[in-house]
């Protein structure tokens, strides 16, 4: 019989978080306060932030211990297997080996509990008695509810009110670790009355769950805020994922040629990724792919080409299927990691080549999906997905050129309670649509200068 | 399916990158405060004809602030609320 999982003993854990900001060819600009044109200090933050985690945020220590406290938490779930893909495989008959980390067999279902379990901690040491965030659809305020009832901490979650009202599911997970779970805007904040009051019905948005979340930090004394993405210490916390991971690919005797992660704010792809941008960074050859959902008309239709990563034409020309970077206007393409709501960590290191991005449509990431689930048995998070669809794109690669490429992909969490969004695709109601002819020749007379890659056959 | 001029009813919903669940196009056409979510168009442009449809219904004001305002990094916006945060205590 085959070893299908790699598991690590408990005493292998890593006991440190890997900071890349030691090692970022070019370093990270601190944040500049808008109105003294300084770098935002310590006290700025504190807040909503409790010091070690200010501290972390700009920490340029390559190596943070990991403490026993979260140690003793993490291993509820950790270290997560790691799997050898072969059915899938199989059914794409490629002679890649695929594995994947399997981050869904947190109570949470996420890689999210990775930072909450270590912010939740540092509040608890810091004298917080009682935590406030936002979220969407819950895959963050259930991990940090989870987090803070491992920890004694209250924790109160302002919830989108359309998610709120449509999404019960993990609210319920949420209320049942003990956190109490609102949809915003509420009539307990200022911020949320103003806008309840222009507007009883409003849906609500994470803007105004943010405002709320945070008016309430600032209006507490034992009271902080916590963010589960986008900031360097969220990215430090989650790369026990990629720590891991490289144990058990060198148990598995193989070293992956191509990292694949989903990157909304970048925190999963960043897990998996950071430890492995060291690896190329002191010269391993591995291509490290962090995968969005098609911002812009990056078409099957349009000719393989060159094209600018952003509209301003100061990216390097990347190939990519495309209709052109003027199809949308600037401000929208948002494209390429490189939008507000992504990692600063992540973007930075896209522009300095060492990571690169992939925008794959909603249709395929479903389909890839569901390959997956009926080849593996696994269902994916919706976001997932978008991991699961490069992994296969690059497999079905590597059996072009017949080559025998390792992948390895961060299979971020399960997705059984996104079940709503299988049964859309499944039922038809989604549906691929096609540009008119004459905004792709529109799009594509603004290319056509540019020089064209080896596989271009237009 | 050829795309279509005019948005899709409430029934067709597709998967909110921001929120992490499935959406109508009515929501992200108010998302922000009234106006349409940032990434209204690079969502909804393989279902519909999203850019032009908005750019109709919007003044040229409105898709400016909708679509062409400086975004900041996120530790920036933090600070902007705890400000807000600290005028609404005191």
């Amino acid at each position: 019989m085959k070893v299908k999982k790699i598991f690590l003993p408990e005493s292998e854990l890593p006991r440190q978080w890997y900071n890349i900001m030691a090692d970022m060819p070019t370093p990270m600009e601190p944040p500049l306060h808008p109105g003294t044109g300084q770098p935002i200090g310590p006290d700025e933050l504190a807040p909503i932030f409790p010091m070690p985690l200010i501290e972390q945020e700009v920490s340029q220590e390559r190596w943070i211990d990991i403490p026993e406290e979260v140690l003793d938490k993490y291993v509820i779930w950790r270290p997560s297997p790691l799997y050898r893909a072969y059915q899938l495989e199989q059914y794409l008959d490629t002679p890649a080996k695929i594995y994947f980390k399997n981050e869904g067999v947190s109570p949470a279902g996420s890689h999210k509990p990775n930072t909450a379990i270590a912010q939740a901690y540092y509040n608890k040491i810091s004298g917080t008695k009682k935590i406030y965030t936002e979220t969407g659809a819950g895959q963050w305020g259930s991990a940090l509810s989870f987090s803070c009832a491992l920890f004694g901490l209250e924790c109160k979650v302002y919830m989108v009110r359309i998610s709120f009202n449509h999404k019960p599911y993990r609210r319920i997970m949420m209320e049942t670790w003990g956190a109490n779970c609102v949809g915003s805007p509420s009539t307990e904040t200022a911020s949320g009355r103003a806008i309840l009051e222009k507007d009883p019905d409003c849906p609500g948005s994470l803007g105004m769950a943010i405002s709320e979340a945070v008016e309430r930090a600032v209006g507490e004394e034992t009271a902080k805020y916590a963010l589960g993405s986008v900031l360097n210490h969220v990215m430090l916390h989650q790369t026990v994922i990629g720590l891991e991971a490289q144990k058990q690919m060198e148990i598995a005797g193989d070293y992956p040629d191509i990292v694949i992660g989903c990157s909304g704010g970048g925190s999963n792809f960043a897990g998996l990724a950071l430890p492995y941008v060291l690896d190329k960074i002191n010269g391993k050859e591995i291509d490290i792919i962090g995968v969005e959902p098609t911002s812009c008309p990056t078409m099957t239709r349009g000719p393989f080409s060159y094209d600018f990563g952003d509209t301003g034409q100061l990216t390097p020309l990347l190939p990519m299927h495309t209709l052109g970077h003027n199809f949308v206007p600037e401000a929208i393409h948002a494209g390429g990691l490189r939008y507000h709501g992504m990692s600063p960590i992540v973007s930075q290191l896209m522009m300095d080549d060492l990571i690169r991005a992939e925008a794959i449509p909603q249709m395929e990431t479903f389909g890839a999906g569901v390959k997956f689930a009926r080849s593996e048995g696994f269902i994916s998070a919706p976001e997932t997905n978008h991991a699961v669809a490069c992994t296969i794109r690059e497999a079905l690669k590597a059996k072009e050129e017949g080559k025998e490429k390792v992948i390895l992909f961060n299979w971020s969490g399960h997705g059984m309670v996104d079940l709503a969004a299988y049964n859309d695709f499944n039922s038809g109601k989604l549906a691929d649509h096609e540009l008119a002819d004459e905004e792709i020749q529109r799009a594509l007379d603004d290319i056509k200068e540019l020089p064209k890659p080896k596989q271009f056959k237009g | 399916m050829k795309r279509t001029d005019t948005p899709p009813n409430d029934d067709y919903q597709i998967r909110c990158p921001r929120l992490g669940h499935q959406i109508a196009f009515s929501y992200c056409r108010v998302e922000n405060k009234g106006l349409p979510c940032f990434k209204a168009v690079d969502c909804w442009f393989e279902h519909f004809e999203a850019e032009p449809y908005l750019k109709a219904q919007l003044t040229p004001e409105e898709w400016d602030k909708a679509f062409n305002t400086q975004t900041q990094p996120k530790m920036l916006t933090l600070l902007d609320l705890i400000e807000q945060a600290q005028k609404i205590k005191s």
